[in-house]
């Protein structure tokens, strides 16, 4: 078992995918939904599609607007996320505990 | 369809452009956010939106250009999702080491090695509290440098009364220099003149007595001896060990005329000499052939602040004003008692000496000789000799220009100052700059190293905070040895051609720079000052200084480690 550390940064942009993992996401939607600069969150989307956790497709919207690119999760994508989530919940519960404490 | 607003347009062509220069891979990527553009909501925010996207692609545009060219892939082949990016960490590792060998580079040069020694010169004072300011007259330390040591074991080796001599005049330790300047002057009796050079900076002196008595026989006509005898009464009566304290106390007070009788005889007997040689040159002849015979790279001991003393001693020079004053008035009393004769010989023996301290004269008995020319030319007014009344006249204007000219040069020396003050500035910053950056780049390696537990490279893996720490250190000691080696080489270049030919120009500048490279940073001292107490302020505050430091590093470090993240499980 491997604990690599995961940014805060990706952990909401693949968030963000888990909600709908089917759905099509723009990448302007992405940003504005985690609040990333597009100068941080193409190079996440980047680095997740080289290693197959994400796929990439153009799709055309309406007449005379230029194609869109469109990002969603992969099964395998799916898959690692959700591997993910008890480790975070995990995470939220014990920040949560600390607070109380503190509290 | 609405023209474009400007930002939009910019933003677009901004897009476009970073899309040229693109590698093939990534060309999808910066479409896709070119395509998004036309939805961002805000004139600003797609010009902020095309900022970060050609940003993302001139990143990837430079490493595809810096390693494999087009092919080489945007993300590693292999590894760990989470890794650091390969291409960037070894990007900032290269540029990290290529600076370090660039500055490695700067250390091989001679020059370099000297500039870096004369920068390290301002952590004297703040290491040593208890420093006393030019106790023994150069830019010597009150512990010997080990420079000097060696010197002087090489010239008792050789038997070499040069080397000897050489050592002893700029020895701190007094019971050293006499020791050495005996041994040198046994060896070749013509150094005689060296015992002047000593006896000149302090009069605390052991067989002073006997040294002023072959002073006398070696150069008869001189006047140096006999100021040396004054100064040596003046300190006796002070009752303090060394010079400058005294003449301190001196210039704050304002002394009553010295009547000590034997003092009035050596300073008449200094009046009534013929000439006044202050061996400076043939210093300055021995420490070229010194330099040369033992390979001095150490500036501090090549060269002797002689700026403001001019060779004599200061305090009987300082002196000679009050007494050429005091012969001036002797003369208006004898005129007042109608020998005219005798007035006569006393300005005359005033206006004689005053040449012939030359520009010494000027230094310390400000116009006095313009003062004697114009008591002679009122006395042979008064006598009707007109035409010598008009010469002496003459004379106290030709003092007064020489007055002036003597003022402009100081001026321009002091402007000349400015200039060597900027550049000891620059070198002490420099040099601390690359000591902290020097420290850092450790810092950050060790750190490395540690959490690595391996010295290989494939298997280090530095956070973005020690590689920004890296990379801005292997810079800062980039950047602060070359400043530090333009700003030192103009003077490196002055002390070579004065040990190759001669050349004194350019000395005085040298003196004054490296009299400025040894104040701490960030103290208000001059150089040759003589306010002691200040030390113990200027370790405190450099104390601080680096506490702060320490302290404001340790909180960041502290913040970073404890900053939120993430641990996440995979398999």
């Amino acid at each position: 078992m491997k604990t690599p550390r995961l940014s805060p940064q990706t952990l909401r942009v693949l968030e963000r995918f888990i909600e709908r993992p089917t759905a099509w996401r723009y990448g302007y939607d992405l940003s504005r939904e985690t609040g990333l600069k597009s100068g941080t969150l193409y190079p996440i989307l980047m680095r997740l599609a080289k290693h197959q956790l994400l796929e990439t497709k153009w799709v055309t919207t309406e007449d005379g607007v230029p194609p869109r690119h469109t990002y969603r999760l992969t099964p395998n994508g799916a898959a690692f996320v959700r591997s993910l989530a008890p480790t975070r919940s995990a995470a939220k519960i014990r920040r949560a505990a600390i607070s109380e404490a503190k509290a | 369809m609405t023209p474009l607003s400007y930002p939009r347009r910019l933003a677009s062509q901004l897009l476009r452009a970073a899309l040229s220069i693109a590698p093939h891979d990534t060309l999808d990527w910066g479409n896709g956010m070119l395509s998004e553009l036309n939805h961002v909501e805000g004139n600003w925010s797609a010009l902020l939106w095309a900022f970060g996207g050609a940003g993302v692609l001139a990143k990837h545009a430079v490493l595809s250009a810096i390693f494999t060219g087009s092919t080489r892939p945007i993300l590693p082949s292999g590894g760990d999702l989470f890794e650091k990016e390969t291409p960037m960490r070894k990007t900032v590792l290269t540029a990290i080491g290529a600076c370090v060998v660039a500055s490695l580079l700067f250390f091989a040069a001679p020059v370099f090695r000297q500039a870096f020694h004369v920068s390290l010169a301002q952590w004297h004072d703040v290491l040593h509290v208890g420093r006393t300011f030019g106790t023994f007259g150069t830019f010597g330390y009150e512990d010997s440098s080990p420079e000097l040591e060696r010197l002087a074991k090489k010239a008792e080796q050789n038997r070499d009364a040069e080397g000897l001599a050489f050592v002893a005049a700029r020895h701190p330790n007094p019971d050293e220099s006499v020791r050495l300047v005996e041994e040198a002057v046994q060896l070749d009796p013509s150094l005689t003149w060296v015992y002047a050079v000593i006896a000149a900076q302090s009069c605390s002196l052991p067989h002073f007595d006997r040294w002023v008595s072959e002073l006398k026989k070696y150069d008869s006509q001189n006047a140096l001896p006999y100021f040396i005898v004054a100064e040596k009464i003046d300190c006796d009566e002070v009752g303090h060990k060394t010079i400058r304290p005294a003449l301190l106390k001196g210039i704050m007070s304002g002394r009553e005329e010295h009547e000590n009788p034997a003092w009035q005889t050596a300073m008449a007997a200094a009046f009534q000499s013929h000439k006044l040689d202050t061996y400076l040159d043939r210093l300055k002849e021995l420490d070229r052939k010194a330099l040369i015979r033992y390979h001095v790279d150490d500036p501090f001991q090549a060269v002797s602040d002689d700026s403001w003393w001019r060779g004599l001693p200061s305090y009987s020079a300082w002196d000679s004003s009050r007494y050429a004053q005091s012969v001036l008035e002797s003369g208006e009393a004898l005129e007042a008692r109608g020998d005219r004769d005798g007035a006569v010989e006393k300005y005359m023996s005033v206006a004689r000496f005053t040449k012939m301290m030359g520009p010494a004269g000027v230094f310390w008995l400000p116009r006095v000789d313009q003062e004697a020319y114009k008591r002679l030319a009122s006395l042979f007014e008064r006598g009707a000799n007109k035409e010598q009344a008009e010469f002496y006249a003459a004379l106290a204007d030709q003092a007064d220009q020489a007055q002036k000219a003597e003022l402009d040069s100081m001026r321009s020396w002091s402007r000349g100052g400015e200039v060597a003050h900027w550049n000891a500035f620059l070198v002490r910053l420099s040099g601390l700059v690359l000591l902290f950056c020097a420290a850092l780049l450790v810092f950050c390696i060790s750190g490395v190293l540690v959490r690595g537990r391996s010295f290989k490279l494939a298997s280090l893996h530095p956070g973005r905070l020690t590689l920004a720490l890296g990379l801005g250190a292997a810079l800062g000691v980039l950047l602060s040895s070359a400043v530090l080696f333009v700003s030192y080489w103009p003077y490196s270049e002055l002390l070579q051609r004065f040990q190759r030919t001669g050349d004194e120009a350019g000395l005085s500048d040298l003196a004054r720079f490296l009299g400025d490279a040894q104040l701490p940073l960030g103290s208000q001292l001059s150089a040759g000052s003589w306010y002691v107490g200040s030390q113990k302020a200027v370790f405190y505050f450099w104390f601080s200084v680096v506490a702060l430091c320490v302290l404001a590093f340790l909180l960041v470090l502290w913040r970073f480690r404890h900053r939120p993240r993430a641990a996440a499980a995979t398999t």
